[in-house]
């Protein structure tokens, strides 16, 4: 397998010399200095504000409640408003944190879901290479000589109008039933059945047979 | 490298707080120490813990103020935009996430549709009951797709033939040179 790039390495720590390697090591490290602020904050109730000029001379902050609120209470050495007696900063207070409560637990939702997609697309991977290379159908174009190509190209004009006959049967059926637009599974989800392994040639009958039609049509009428 | 992932809430019990705070906040500090050193640039910290009435400051309180003059200095919408609360920080990681999970879907959703396509092939039949209209409308332009790359390969294909042929044709007249009358025993 190929690598992309050359993955973890120790660094030296002294300024960087290619200047579009710091540029990205900049925008990188810094994304990642503000996730383990936010972090810190969140687990253990921290009130902090961060401050970064970027080699492009433009400014990146960040604080908790925010910036303002921090530095303020740095540069006139008060006690933090909400420890004061107020009843309307601790009302501000406790409606902040709901909200970063809330907040923190929707992007643990969106994260999580996002991971179970991308292994998913690992499987959907994984699952192609297994039958590339029992198929030759499967592998690239590029690769392919003309005998492959004027087959692969029959069986798929042959399937193009097996699709164009479904379609057609799906539109009757959506102008009977207008519901039934979204049915038949849920988008996007078809159900993948694992190949076994074939050997031998694709084989797409030159007369679509109504019997080649799976049971399903029965279904819908 | 940690033990387990961490519930991202604020620990209740106190000393797993306080050990926390105190581990994560000496990294981050050596992060931020590190991304000054990388990339030459001004930083500079201000921390409150929940657990002590003074904060700590990094690099020094004479270079925050500093700092903090020199934002001063900045156009308003310069620093405002790039400025962040943990709300703003938090609500702009959730909707990048949202858009990598879309587009993560819309990938998966293609090799699925790719996957029916070839299963169709290898069975010699279709393999369509359970996708909806869109799902054949976005299968058919898929094998449209394909279609065309088999075209364009074919297409090349031929353009090599043809090229060797050429080349086969020039060779002949240099034959003929060699025998100016092939046709004089």
């Amino acid at each position: 397998m190929v690598r992309k790039s050359k993955g973890r390495q120790k660094v030296e720590m002294v300024k960087m010399a290619n200047d579009s390697n710091l540029q990205v090591t900049f925008s990188k490290r810094r994304s990642g200095l503000f996730k383990k602020a936010s972090e810190l904050c969140t687990l253990c109730g921290a009130e902090i504000a961060i401050i970064v000029f970027s080699p492009g001379r433009k400014v990146f902050s960040f604080g908790h409640p925010c910036v303002e609120t921090v530095v303020d209470r740095f540069l006139t050495r008060n006690p933090p408003l909400h420890h004061q007696n107020s009843g309307t900063m601790q009302l501000i207070e406790a409606h902040r944190n709901a909200n970063v409560r809330e907040l923190n637990a929707e992007l643990t939702q969106v994260s999580n879901e996002l991971e179970a997609e991308r292994k998913r697309g690992e499987e959907l991977n994984r699952v192609q290479r297994a039958s590339q290379g029992n198929c030759w159908w499967e592998s690239p174009i590029e690769k392919m000589e003309m005998s492959h190509c004027e087959q692969l190209g029959g069986s798929l004009e042959e399937l193009k109008k097996a699709v164009a006959k479904q379609v057609d049967r799906l539109l009757i059926q959506t102008t009977t039933n207008p519901n039934s637009y979204f049915a038949a599974g849920s988008s996007g989800h078809p159900t993948l059945i694992p190949n076994g392994g074939f050997n031998g040639v694709p084989v797409m009958p030159t007369h679509p047979h109504p019997h080649a039609w799976n049971p399903g049509y029965g279904r819908f009428f | 490298m940690a033990r387990r992932k961490q519930r991202m809430a604020c620990i209740t019990n106190n000393s797993a707080r306080k050990t926390t705070f105190k581990k994560r906040k000496n990294n981050m500090m050596k992060k931020l120490r590190e991304l000054s050193t990388l990339c030459g640039i001004e930083a500079c910290a201000i921390i409150y813990s929940p657990f002590d009435f003074e904060p700590e400051v990094w690099p020094s309180s004479y270079a925050i103020e500093n700092a903090l003059k020199k934002l001063k200095d900045m156009p308003a919408i310069e620093k405002s935009r790039k400025m962040l609360s943990q709300e703003s920080y938090l609500k702009g990681m959730i909707s990048k996430a949202y858009a990598k999970l879309k587009r993560v879907r819309r990938e998966n959703h293609e090799k699925e549709l790719k996957a029916v396509m070839f299963q169709s092939l290898t069975k010699g039949i279709p393999q369509f009951q359970n996708l909806n209209l869109m799902d054949m409308d976005d299968l058919g332009r898929l094998i449209i797709q394909k279609l065309n790359e088999i075209d364009n390969k074919k297409k090349s294909l031929r353009e090599e033939v043809t090229e060797s042929q050429n080349q086969t044709i020039q060779l002949t007249p240099i034959v003929n040179m060699v025998n100016p009358n092939p046709h004089q025993i």
